[in-house]
């Protein structure tokens, strides 16, 4: 059976009708079959980095009960004075590292993302 | 233009670090305090055996007359007041256990205050430092200890909310580094004059001049600030660049300075006295963005977002700056820099991506409001203070622990209230923008 012109624009009719315009538009293109790639202006939807979350999440764990079942070694080292100064300098650098990245990750898997 | 820069770094760094030198404790602990262990007490005579933490040499040092030999706890590290005024040197003011057991409460009161004083860090680029310090004094720990690990807390925290904002195209490097090195030129002026105060008029005149700086910068900053932000709530919302900055824009005396991403170009000579004046009110009250971010604002003609930004680069560099002089002197209580961070971290990445959301006025808000709210919290302190210099009839009792509730609570209502109005203004502009990605996806498929 040969499909004429009318009948095309008909069916491409009824599906415009119908709120299907995607399947309007490609029946008057005469591409039925194969679907073209849309271009869309919402950018696609990144992968959230659960993966990375957990990875800083649990070096920063780590370090905290690491810290906290030492404390007395901790406290007493940390404020000795004179160039032990990096100790505790050194330690808020590593922490804001770790935990930093770990915080930034949470809450891009959490979906807070800055506005583009 | 870059060679002006660094020819205007190069001086002026020098001449702070001469500064410090000269000051030697600088903005450390007094030379009046001690740091060791009690290892033991002689309760007839009044005595106690103390052992010098950096020295390891053991001194006798006698008890104060208000003080209690049993109230003395052995082998623990404590931090010693000498009391100036008496005959003998070694006379002990009071005593304090430098480290506070860790209870479960008093880990989450930690950890609660570092999430909303982040949020407001990376939001209005400070805040939490006049909140942290008095809480964690409330908490049972020594002053000296509280700021210590309240600035060792700051600055990493400072660095992850200035990164953000640079990577979101907010923070002015250049501008940042120019006002820290001129602020810490500010820290030590504010230290001399600190200092001064209190060897003229003692603590309750100190404590006065610290509560009349907080009132008068706090009241008329943040009222300044209050009345532009309502201004622009009530018309467009879009700021527009002062009369007074733009005065000052014209003013053309090398070397001008070309700051990028604030988009101003200003001479030095205008930039050096906000640096000085954010770096002496962070020495007298802690929190120099009060005067750093609403200068930059509305003397440089820098938008709010990129001031307050820019206000992170100055926490961070002066805070690291401290940080090592607190560490040099072995103060800082690690465990409650990093509990505060554990949370701070968070808050102050969430603040700083929720500038990306809001209008610029809405920072501005949060800033005034905040402002405004501690102002009563110093400002019921004040009576107190006269009443110890002897200029008022000493209050009731009941009046003192009334004023004392009122300004703890009022700094609970300044952190409660912006890090609320700051979720608010995210959370709706959250909404609008992803309708408006919706509403463009709906238009494009037909």
């Amino acid at each position: 059976m040969t499909i004429t012109t009318f009948d095309k624009n008909m069916s491409a009719i009824a599906f415009a009708e119908a709120g299907e315009h995607d399947t309007a538009r490609q029946i008057l293109d005469g591409k039925t079959s194969k679907k073209q790639p849309r271009k869309s202006p919402a950018p696609v939807a990144k992968r959230k980095p659960y993966l990375a979350t957990i990875i800083f999440g649990t070096i920063s764990l780590f370090a905290y009960i690491l810290l906290f079942t030492n404390e007395k070694l901790v406290t007493d080292i940390f404020t000795m004075g004179g160039w032990r100064w990096m100790y505790p300098v050194g330690a808020a650098f590593f922490f804001s590292f770790i935990h930093g990245a770990f915080a930034s990750n949470l809450l891009s898997a959490l979906g807070l993302e800055a506005k583009k | 233009m870059k060679k002006l820069l660094m020819i205007l770094m190069f001086t002026l760094l020098p001449l702070s670090l001469s500064a410090q030198a000269a000051l030697a404790a600088g903005d450390g602990p007094s030379k009046d305090m001690l740091k060791g262990i009690i290892t033991e007490v002689h309760a007839p005579e009044r005595t106690i055996t103390f052992q010098k933490d950096d020295t390891k040499e053991l001194i006798t040092l006698a008890l104060g007359e208000k003080m209690q030999p049993e109230d003395i706890k052995l082998n623990q590290k404590v931090l010693i007041n000498l009391d100036k005024h008496a005959e003998t040197g070694n006379v002990m003011k009071d005593v304090s256990i430098m480290f506070i057991d860790m209870t479960v409460s008093k880990l989450l009161a930690l950890l609660v205050i570092g999430a909303i004083g982040g949020l407001l860090s990376g939001f209005i680029g400070s805040g939490g430092a006049f909140v942290m310090t008095p809480a964690m004094m409330s908490l049972g720990v020594p002053g000296a200890v509280a700021v210590a690990s309240n600035m060792c807390h700051k600055f990493p925290k400072a660095m992850v909310g200035a990164y953000k904002r640079w990577k979101y195209g907010q923070a002015d490097i250049k501008l940042g580094l120019v006002m820290a090195v001129t602020a810490v030129i500010g820290v030590q002026i504010g230290i001399k004059i600190q200092k001064y105060i209190l060897a003229q008029f003692g603590g309750a005149g100190s404590n006065l001049y610290i509560s009349a700086v907080f009132m008068v910068v706090l009241v008329f900053v943040g009222g300044y600030v209050f009345y532009d932000a309502w201004k622009l709530a009530k018309g467009s919302g879009e700021a527009t660049v002062g009369k007074l900055a733009l005065r000052m824009q014209k003013i053309n005396i090398p070397p001008m300075i070309h700051f990028k991403t604030a988009n101003i170009t200003i001479s030095a000579w205008i930039t050096i006295p906000i640096g000085v004046l954010t770096g002496m009110l962070a020495a007298t009250i802690a929190v120099g963005g009060f005067v750093g971010v609403p200068g930059m604002i509305y003397v440089f003609g820098v938008s709010a977002v990129v001031a307050s930004a820019t206000e992170l680069i100055i926490a961070f560099v002066m805070g690291a700056w401290g940080s090592v002089q607190w560490g040099l002197s072995g103060l800082i209580d690690i465990r409650l820099a990093l509990l505060l961070l554990a949370t701070s971290l968070i808050g102050v990445q969430l603040g700083a991506l929720g500038t990306t959301y809001v209008k610029d006025y809405i920072i501005k808000v949060v800033m005034a409001t905040t402002m405004l709210i501690v102002a009563i919290s110093r400002g019921v302190k004040v009576p107190g203070y006269l009443a110890d210099l002897e200029l008022i009839s000493p209050l009731e009792p009941g009046t003192i622990a009334l004023f004392e509730g009122i300004s703890f609570w009022a700094l609970v209502v300044a952190l409660g209230s912006a890090g609320l109005i700051i979720i608010v203004a995210m959370i709706k502009g959250m909404t609008a923008d992803s309708r408006s990605k919706k509403t463009i996806l709906g238009v494009s498929n037909g």
